[in-house]
């Protein structure tokens, strides 16, 4: 076991690193759902250019 | 209970500065019309007035009920009864701010005149007696500068005062006899209906047969009958309509204010913005100055700075220097061949297909944050109302369409300013044909890799949404659903101004900053996901990972149902499987065309980047499948949006339904009939075209029919 692991760590370390990213991505899209927001649009309100239209500035939003 | 006053203006009077002013918050200035169609409250910062509520209304032009915010302005100073109104005007626009201000003091309600701008008024030498003006209304009129803070603590507390001691508005103007008789004959025949402070409104209205004010009142027929009979006299008498009568006779009042309290230094000149608007505006020139604009915006963005940043980003930095040094890196720790694959194959080359097209979309997006912030972006809603009138539609439609060159999903959302609920609906199926900022990759990649960066390829894409959205318009227009005419389009050109290097930075920088969160969040997931599908496969009855993404599970499901696309010259399965990631974000169709063929490795045999994409592709192919993926079903968030605004399901999927089988027509005949023309013989599939055609031209050019119903209910209200 030991060695299995000794002998594929780069492999190892990559992959728990990856997993950890997909987890998070995932993680973040459904806190994003259970806000009433988009999954998949990752635009953010801040970076639309429409952002003035739907939100105020004190963040309170419109929709 | 704390004291309501109601802050009530045109647009672009300063009432929200005023606000700001008055309360502390923060609220939004903006170009655009409709920017706030929701009141907003506050508490007015004073030492003298406690507990008392500003509440900001929309901007409106006056108190007639064919606007959404006018209808909900006056909703709200009917109903809710504020206990004063402090009336907004601004006093460069005297005479066409001070119509509201007549409707207003027939209310009833106290109200405190404030007059904005006085700064700019003396700047110009102009002078307004504020005292006359105060003598001619009935009411104080108190000079301000909103934006300086000048006057507008004397303005809050005045309006406070009255408020206090409420004694109810009695407006000083009086109509001419005949008209006044009409009014107070009304005002008797409605007796306790409505409350004495506003009869006198309230007739007025009944007056001018408003709508919403008779489903208020529901009257019962008789009294109907005789009131009617009051005003067709009166129409009859004064050779006019009742609305237009009551219109005019405002104006001669408001003229005679005018002529007693407000001295122009020198006759009005013309601005710098009224001279650029002249030609900008202009009958003839304004659309080819748009069509200039747009073309020099995506030439700019696609073909020329933005591809020779591109390159560099596509062939040295995600070609030379991130591949190798991941391989060498993952190599180095003995990491195996298949997450390797993955990293490599996968990940780097989807979301570095993808994150090479930064450079070309920061460019859009400087263009267009220039073109916004300058002033121009507030005319083409302007310039686009004559075209869009000719087949039912206003310019307040294009808003939208303008918002979604960003993004899809809040242009969307900016629909809700439409009142007429199919006009509404029809935006809403149409806005997603503009390409929005996830297109452009899309554009970018067909535009370089297949047509060598031909000049003509990035602008054609945005006018071929103008194009589908016109089609779309005129078609819709003359169907039972969508028929009748266009609604009242009024909007103010704010003045253009020098952009502000900041603003504009800080716009392209926060699209810029969205676009490559979301290459690092939903495209991540969605390259590790088609490459899995595409790397393993079942051979020999075992799932195992394979050599040639042809045998992997992807090509199956794309091969099943690529033989849908034959027609439209694209049938192959990793066109199809692009096609349908790009569901999911339309950056996907490159990322995912980037793994199926292969860009890393490409890069590192040193064949031209996307060259194994470009001999996939014919020329004709090639701009079929841009046009299909420019208007199919837009991504997953927007989709999600049209339902959302749709607020109905059936409704949502005709949306989808629509602009998929529109951007199937459209390719299939581009790629059957460029084939006919270059030569390459007649088949069914140009049998087909050519009815599309055909079917297309019958739609656009069948006669016009009003729906029944329209012309009953027309009927029934003469």
């Amino acid at each position: 076991m030991l060695q299995f692991i000794a002998d594929n760590i780069g492999t190892i370390v990559i992959s728990a690193l990856l997993l950890a990213v997909v987890i998070g991505i995932i993680a973040n899209m459904a806190k994003k759902k259970a806000k009433g927001e988009s999954m998949s649009c990752g635009c953010g309100c801040s970076g639309c250019p429409s952002a003035s239209i739907c939100h105020d500035q004190t963040g309170q939003g419109k929709n | 209970m704390p004291t309501k006053i109601a802050l009530a203006g045109n647009p672009n009077s300063g009432k929200t500065t005023l606000f700001n002013a008055l309360t502390g918050s923060n609220q939004y200035v903006g170009n655009w019309p409709g920017v706030t169609i929701e009141k907003k409250e506050g508490k007015l910062r004073s030492d003298t007035y406690k507990d008392i509520t500003i509440v900001d209304l929309p901007g409106i032009y006056s108190l007639s009920p064919y606007t959404l915010e006018e209808v909900i302005a006056r909703d709200y100073l009917i109903t809710e009864n504020p206990d004063a109104i402090i009336n907004i005007v601004d006093g460069t626009n005297l005479e066409r701010n001070l119509y509201l201000t007549t409707q207003l003091a027939e209310l009833g309600i106290p109200m405190v005149v404030a007059v904005n701008m006085m700064d700019i008024v003396e700047k110009n030498g102009d002078r307004i007696n504020l005292d006359k003006l105060s003598e001619k209304l009935g009411c104080p009129v108190i000079g301000i500068s909103a934006l300086r803070k000048a006057g507008i603590t004397e303005a809050a507390e005045k309006a406070a005062e009255l408020a206090n001691k409420k004694v109810p508005m009695t407006p000083k103007h009086r109509f001419s006899d005949e008209l006044e008789h009409a009014i107070e004959s009304i005002e008797g025949l409605l007796g306790d209906r409505v409350e004495d402070k506003n009869k006198r409104w309230t007739a007025i209205k009944v007056f001018e047969r408003d709508i919403k004010i008779m489903e208020r009142l529901d009257l019962d027929d008789s009294l109907k009958e005789r009131i009617e009979n009051i005003i067709d006299g009166c129409e009859t008498d004064m050779d006019d309509d009742s609305e237009s009568i009551i219109t005019n006779e405002r104006y001669l009042y408001i003229s005679s204010i005018i002529k007693d309290c407000y001295r122009r230094k020198s006759n009005k000149k013309m601005t710098t913005s009224d001279k650029i608007d002249r030609i900008v505006t202009n009958r003839w020139l304004a659309l080819p100055i748009f069509a200039l604009a747009m073309f020099a915006v995506y030439y700019l963005a696609v073909t020329t700075v933005g591809t020779w940043m591109t390159d560099w980003t596509n062939d040295v930095l995600f070609g030379e220097i991130i591949p190798p040094a991941m391989e060498s890196f993952l190599d180095s720790i003995g990491t195996a061949p298949w997450l390797q694959s993955l990293i490599l194959d996968g990940i780097i080359a989807g979301v570095g297909a993808v994150l090479g097209f930064i450079p070309q979309m920061l460019v859009l997006f400087l263009a267009l944050a220039l073109l916004e912030d300058c002033g121009y972006m507030a005319r083409v809603a302007f310039i686009m109302d004559r075209i869009f009138r000719k087949f039912g539609l206003s310019g307040k439609s294009f808003i939208p369409m303008l918002i979604g060159t960003g993004c899809g999903v809040p242009g969307i959302m900016a629909s809700r300013t439409i009142e007429n609920e199919r006009d509404r609906r029809m935006t809403i199926m149409v806005t997603t044909f503009i390409p929005c900022g996830a297109k452009l990759p899309v554009i970018a990649l067909i535009s370089g890799a297949l047509f060598n960066g031909a000049w003509w390829v990035a602008p054609s894409a945005y006018f071929v949404g103008i194009a589908a959205i016109i089609f779309s318009g005129i078609i819709l227009k003359k169907t039972r659903m969508f028929s009748g005419d266009p609604a009242p389009f009024v909007m103010e050109l704010p003045p253009y101004h020098r952009p502000v290097a900041g603003n504009v930075l800080r716009s392209m920088w926060e699209r810029g900053w969205s676009f490559i969160k979301k290459a690092g969040t939903i495209i991540l997931l969605s390259t590790i996901v088609v490459w899995f599908a595409s790397s393993f496969g079942i051979v020999d009855g075992r799932i195992v990972m394979v050599d040639d993404v042809n045998d992997g599970f992807l090509s199956k499901i794309g091969g099943a149902i690529a033989p849908v696309f034959a027609p439209l010259g694209w049938g192959q399965w990793q066109a199809t499987v692009a096609t349908i990631t790009g569901l999911v974000a339309k950056e996907n169709v490159v990322s995912t065309l980037g793994i199926l063929y292969g860009f890393a490795e490409v890069a590192e045999d040193g064949f031209e980047i996307w060259g194994l994409l470009a001999s996939s592709f014919t020329v004709l192919s090639a701009y079929s499948f841009l046009v299909f993926n420019l208007l199919c079903a837009p991504c997953f968030a927007a989709i999600g949006a049209i339902r959302r605004e749709m607020n109905n399901t059936k409704w949502t999927l005709f949306a989808i339904g629509y602009q998929t089988l529109f951007a199937y027509a459209v390719s299939l005949s581009i790629y059957q009939l460029g084939m006919l023309f270059t030569g390459n013989g007649f088949g069914i599939g140009t049998a087909a075209a050519i009815l599309i055609v055909a079917l297309f031209l019958y739609l656009l050019m069948r006669p016009y029919r009003e729906r029944p119903i329209e012309a009953a209910s027309v009927q029934a209200s003469m």
